[in-house]
């Protein structure tokens, strides 16, 4: 039964893959926000009647799913943040090959509940591998720039050189307990279980943006704001996460656990902040501000907080969605992602209306939703030691400081609206939305349509009616969902957060007063990621590709001609024959012909009077024994008795020897 | 059932060579159809075959005398793994034969060979006899010779008399390991199964050990492993697509499905003792395979090294399987992965060739960097050339994945080390096959190309056809995991 809740959206996404001719986005609109509709209620309903499947591959191996606390939550909210970004791209993308987008996006939907109901880790490697596919797909959408393409690649490449290490985790699995199943994980002991932790780690950073491999999110932005959106808040990155805190009681058995996650994602919360302050490119800020909010979550995991890692996950979907929503209509207004373009407060005042509730959750602002679950992540901290605590309440800050920062450039006013204010003088346009946001601001190209602000209202509610978990009984209720209890933190800390959070937004105005500031070259810089990703191109990215090529050369120029030294000596040895049947044979042939020349005349020689002396020499011999013979015919007959008594003795004596 | 698989071909190419008066499409698609019945034959014979745990391992068995002196008769049977790879390589035909091609006004001989070739390499996968074995082994270095000399392009000759010496040279080495292995057994017998029962050369030290030298040398090259790879791109490049198709779906399984077959089976003790480093050689091969192939400009040469990556994680397998550690479950998984590589490497690689072949039909030219932007122009190109190239990259759903996810699984259990490396191949294939079709579909289109046709009806139901196969056994891979694991198990015990 819950097989539904994955092929669903996949089995749909074939079907508007192939159906070629729905065409118009009116049509796409409908048809995506239904199936995504239709699997909020299969996952709603799965979770409620708690579904499960199971597939039979072979007598070692089964796949099965199920959804666990943790899956469920996940599992729901991905349809539903996924049900406004879907309707979005109907109305927002532009319209070449808009039906592929719907369905890659359905697809990817698909694969990542899959991901999530999965409860082995050949099903979780599966839907692992779907959902970087799919995102190989959307980042490259738009392939006729021939860029995104290479960005895809990129970013495919990254995630499955990650991926690797969900391939050796499975493999230790099954070598020590002899299947792949989550429940018999519990039975995995010794180095194999430090194997399979490393293996889960390894994959989970990689999929959600930590160091080292926080860089490629980056890369991802070549993709369409949709894709960014569903990607960023409940697919794909969110894996990640969710994998470290699904797995949690198995992967805490190993001691170094807790403390590693707890400092990669320290590290990630921090650089990531300062990369997103730097930053001034709409979708970067926000993709850095991605990996800083899961490292918030990898903190809350390490420190044995699963379902805090799962609650903060579920309320950064929310506003994360909004802002990259928000982000695009901005950037399709001013037809550029960079924040100085923008400042469009007084031309799309609604979008920068509802963008402020994601503004405030992103920055931490009691009583948002997104501030109650990352107070709850440095309540959690603390259990994980004072540096961690700290560095949740700076990484609040620099978050804070970066959305503000993003609302402010954004969807601020412009420098000469300010100054028309401090002169009092507020201007009545009349007319049109349209008409008065291109008097107000010359450089608009585009309006946002009704559907992309729906979706945006839609994704902004959801936001301000998370602020209810700051109520005990829904924060209790939300607790029950995730089969768990919340950390609360000590008013001191509480307090420490607050002001962390104040100095940011401080820190946001004294940049935005000073914008040439972020222009120096050190800046720019760490805003690309530290440089990593040149580090990457110069360290791994480069040298493999030459090393391709000189192997390439070397199998031609090298291993090819090894099986020519045999045929070189064949030659070899053929021409030595050659010349030796030259030298020798050639030789001996000529030497027999002289040797039976040479016989033939000693022949005549010598043999021939041999030879000839033969039959001569028998007639002569018989003929003197013919002469003897004669002699004694004397005719004498006392000459004859003798010679026959002699013959009679002879007989005689001859029989008697005989007897 | 089985001897008929092997003749009907064999009589389709003699009716073909001798019916002169019939013309290149009436020849296809009498190859067509001839071609397709020991498909029928074995998928009948598949669904005869008994998998449970206590059904004998060799079923279907068939046996004639024929020169009872020296132990030799013709035998044929099936065990589980042989089955699947027959039935594969049987499909391959058919796809190749189908295939729209120019057979440069010799149709009738064109298709004759193929038919002649298809008849020998199943008689190879069927033989329970170690002399028929070689006798097969042998003549299908004859048909490949003639289609890549005759029907090839570019230097096809000198690539063809290259690809003949050098597996001739290896088939050489077998034939003197096969009778080392004949000369060991008692009585005299040229049965596999019997000498799979007696272990002929259990305990021989050194004498053992040479024989399986000549084995491995003579399946090395055809497999072919580092680093006896070379005569694999040239015979690719030079070779008329569908033949490349069947050089590398079908020709170069009988290397490895040899080394299953004969040393893996009839000489455990030997192998176990080498299983190690045959799986090094193996690791060399997936991972150099893969560098050199991302090395290379021309897709055809590109996707021929992908081979040589893909036939390694083959050879791990099996070397793992055959090895003295490790846990029966492990190495079950790991003969398993092999036989399943093999038939997906077959399907997946045979599409991609005919994709290359598709690109020279109509451009005569396989340089990457002569194409891009084929997307907007070649919807359907692209998309099954897509699938085909994510599937050869080990995307789950796809058929490479589940084989390589048992190889891997299976390998780590007894050679963990090498699993570890040998998975670094799948990411270096991801980057030369994402590469591949950044270059050939994306981007730009250039003027030139503005010509290029989309696959026609043919071609597309020829490929939609083998890589549907693809994506079923990567969805529900059960049915044929169920006979494969019944053959590795047999094999293996446990």
């Amino acid at each position: 039964m819950l097989w539904l809740l994955p092929l669903t959206p996949i089995a749909a996404a074939c079907v508007v893959a192939a159906a070629g001719r729905l065409r118009s986005r009116r049509a796409l609109a409908a048809v995506g926000t239904t199936v995504v509709l239709l699997t909020l209620l299969i996952a709603a309903a799965a979770a409620a009647g708690g579904w499960s499947g199971a597939a039979l591959w072979s007598r070692a191996i089964e796949l099965r799913i199920g959804l666990s606390p943790l899956a469920q939550i996940v599992a729901v909210t991905l349809p539903a943040v996924a049900l406004p970004i879907v309707a979005y791209a109907s109305a927002h993308e532009p319209e070449f090959g808009l039906r592929r987008l719907i369905a890659l996006l359905l697809a990817f939907v698909g694969a990542m509940e899959l991901l999530v109901a999965a409860e082995d880790l050949l099903t979780l490697l599966i839907g692992w591998e779907l959902v970087g596919a799919c995102s190989w797909a959307l980042i490259g959408h738009d392939w006729r720039d021939g860029q995104s393409p290479r960005a895809a690649t990129h970013a495919f490449l990254v995630t499955r050189f990650g991926d690797l290490g969900l391939f050796i985790a499975a493999a230790a699995a099954f070598a020590g307990t002899g299947s792949f199943a989550y429940a018999d994980l519990a039975a995995l002991q010794g180095p194999l279980l430090g194997v399979f932790v490393l293996g889960i780690v390894a994959a989970a950073c990689a999929k959600s943006a930590q160091l080292p491999f926080a860089f490629w999110l980056f890369r991802a932005m070549a993709g369409p704001t949709s894709v960014s959106a569903l990607l960023h808040a409940a697919a794909m990155v969110a894996a990640g996460a969710y994998l470290l805190a699904r797995l949690n009681p198995d992967l805490s058995r190993a001691d170094w656990f807790g403390p590693t996650i707890v400092a990669i994602g320290a590290a990630t919360a921090l650089a990531g902040g300062l990369v997103a302050v730097l930053q001034s490119h709409a979708k970067k800020l926000l993709a850095a501000s991605t990996s800083a909010h899961f490292g918030l979550m990898l903190i809350a995991a390490g420190a044995g907080h699963p379902a805090v890692a799962i609650a903060h996950l579920v309320t950064h979907a929310f506003f994360k969605a909004l802002l990259f929503l928000a982000s695009g209509v901005a950037g399709e207004a001013v037809g550029s992602y960079m924040l100085r373009n923008m400042a469009l407060r007084q031309a799309l005042p609604v979008t920068a209306g509802l963008t402020f509730a994601g503004t405030l959750a992103l920055a931490g602002v009691p009583p948002l939703g997104g501030a109650w679950s990352k107070e709850a992540v440095a309540a959690a901290a603390a259990d994980a030691g004072h540096a961690a605590s700290a560095a949740v309440i700076v990484a609040g800050a620099l978050s804070a400081c970066y959305a503000f920062r993003f609302q402010w450039l954004a969807f601020g006013r412009r420098p000469e609206e300010r100054k028309g204010d401090a002169e009092g003088g507020e201007d009545e346009h009349a007319g049109s939305d349209e008409q008065r946001a291109r008097m107000t601001h010359p450089k608009i190209v585009e309006m946002p349509s009704a559907t992309e602000l729906t979706a945006l209202g839609l994704l902004a509610a959801a936001t301000i009616a998370l602020s209810l978990l700051w109520l005990a009984p829904v924060e209790s209720s939300f607790g029950r969902l995730l089969d768990s209890s919340f950390p609360h933190a000590s008013p001191a800390e509480i307090a420490a957060s607050l002001v962390a959070v104040a100095l940011g937004i401080y820190t946001a105005r004294v940049l935005n007063a000073a914008p040439t500031l972020l222009e120096h070259r050190a800046p720019a810089a760490l805003a690309e990621w530290f440089a990593l990703p040149t580090l990457l191109r110069s360290a791994v990215v480069r040298p493999a590709t030459r090393l391709s090529r000189s192997l390439a050369r070397f199998d031609d120029a090298v291993i090819d001609r090894l099986p020519e030294a045999p045929a070189a000596a064949f030659r070899l040895a053929s021409r030595g024959m050659s010349r030796l049947d030259g030298a020798v044979v050639d030789r001996g042939v000529r030497a027999a012909a002289g040797l039976s020349l040479w016989l033939a005349r000693s022949g005549t020689r010598f043999v021939e009077p041999a030879t000839d002396g033969l039959p001569e020499g028998t007639a002569w011999l018989l003929g003197a024994a013919g002469g003897d013979a004669r002699r004694a015919q004397t005719g004498l007959s006392h000459h004859y008795y003798a010679l026959i008594a002699g013959g009679v003795l002879v007989m005689v004596l001859i029989l008697i020897a005989a007897s | 059932m089985l001897s008929a698989a092997v003749f009907l071909p064999l009589a389709g190419a003699l009716l073909l060579a001798a019916w002169r008066s019939l013309g290149a499409g009436a020849a296809r698609a009498v190859a067509t159809l001839v071609a397709a019945a020991p498909l029928a034959l074995l998928i009948a014979a598949w669904l005869a075959f008994d998998s449970t745990p206590d059904a004998p391992p060799f079923q279907l068995v068939e046996e004639a005398p024929w020169i009872p002196t020296l132990g030799v008769a013709w035998r044929l049977g099936a065990d589980g793994i042989a089955l699947p790879v027959a039935a594969m390589s049987a499909l391959l035909f058919v796809a190749a034969v189908a295939w729209p091609t120019d057979t440069m006004g010799r149709a009738r001989q064109y298709y004759a060979w193929f038919l002649f070739l298809e008849g020998v390499t199943l008689g190879v996968f069927l033989a329970l006899d170690l002399l028929l074995f070689y006798v097969f082994f042998d003549l299908s270095l004859v048909g490949m010779y003639f289609l890549i000399g005759r029907w090839g392009h570019g230097d096809s000759r000198r690539a063809a008399l290259k690809f003949f010496i050098y597996t001739l040279a290896g088939s050489l080495a077998m034939l003197l390991a096969i009778l080392g292995l004949y000369l060991a057994t008692e009585p005299l017998t040229f049965d596999m199964r019997a000498m799979i029962e007696s272990q002929p050369l259990a305990g021989t030290g050194l004498h053992g050990s040479l024989v399986l030298l000549g084995f491995v040398a003579g399946f090395a090259i055809k497999t072919p492993l580092f680093p006896f790879h070379t005569w694999l791109p040239p015979a690719h490049v030079d070779a008329p697509a569908p033949a490349s198709a069947i050089l590398a779906g079908v020709l170069l399984k009988l290397g490895t499905f040899g080394l299953i077959r004969i040393p893996f089976s009839m000489m455990r003790d030997v192998f176990a003792t080498w299983a190690f480093a045959l799986g090094a050689l193996a690791v060399v091969s997936i991972l150099y395979g893969a560098l050199v192939a991302l090395g290379q400009g021309n897709m055809k040469r590109r996707i021929a090294y992908t081979s040589v990556n893909h036939m390694g994680y083959t050879v791990l397998g099996i070397a793992a399987a055959g090895a003295a550690v490790g846990s029966a479950d492990a190495r079950v998984l790991a003969l398993t992965g092999a036989t399943l590589e093999m038939i997906a490497h077959g399907l997946i690689t045979g599409s991609l060739f005919l994709i290359t072949g598709a690109f020279w039909q109509r451009a005569e030219e396989y340089d990457l960097d002569a194409y891009g932007g084929l997307a907007r122009s070649t919807p359907r190109l692209a998309l099954l050339a897509t699938v085909a190239a994510f599937a050869s990259l080990g995307l789950p759903a796809l058929a490479g994945f589940v084989a390589e996810f048992h190889i891997f699984a299976g390998t780590f259990g007894v050679y963990p080390w090498l699993a570890a490396f040998g998975l670094v191949g799948i990411v270096i294939t991801a980057a030369l096959f994402l590469d591949m079709l950044q270059r050939l579909f994306f981007g730009a289109l250039p003027e030139r190309r503005a010509e290029f046709g989309d696959l026609s009806v043919r071609e597309t139901t020829v490929l939609a056809l083998l890589l549907l196969l693809v994506v079923v056994i990567g969805v529900y891979p059960r049915w044929l995991l169920t006979i494969v694991d019944a053959g590795a198990r047999a094999l293996i015990g446990g």
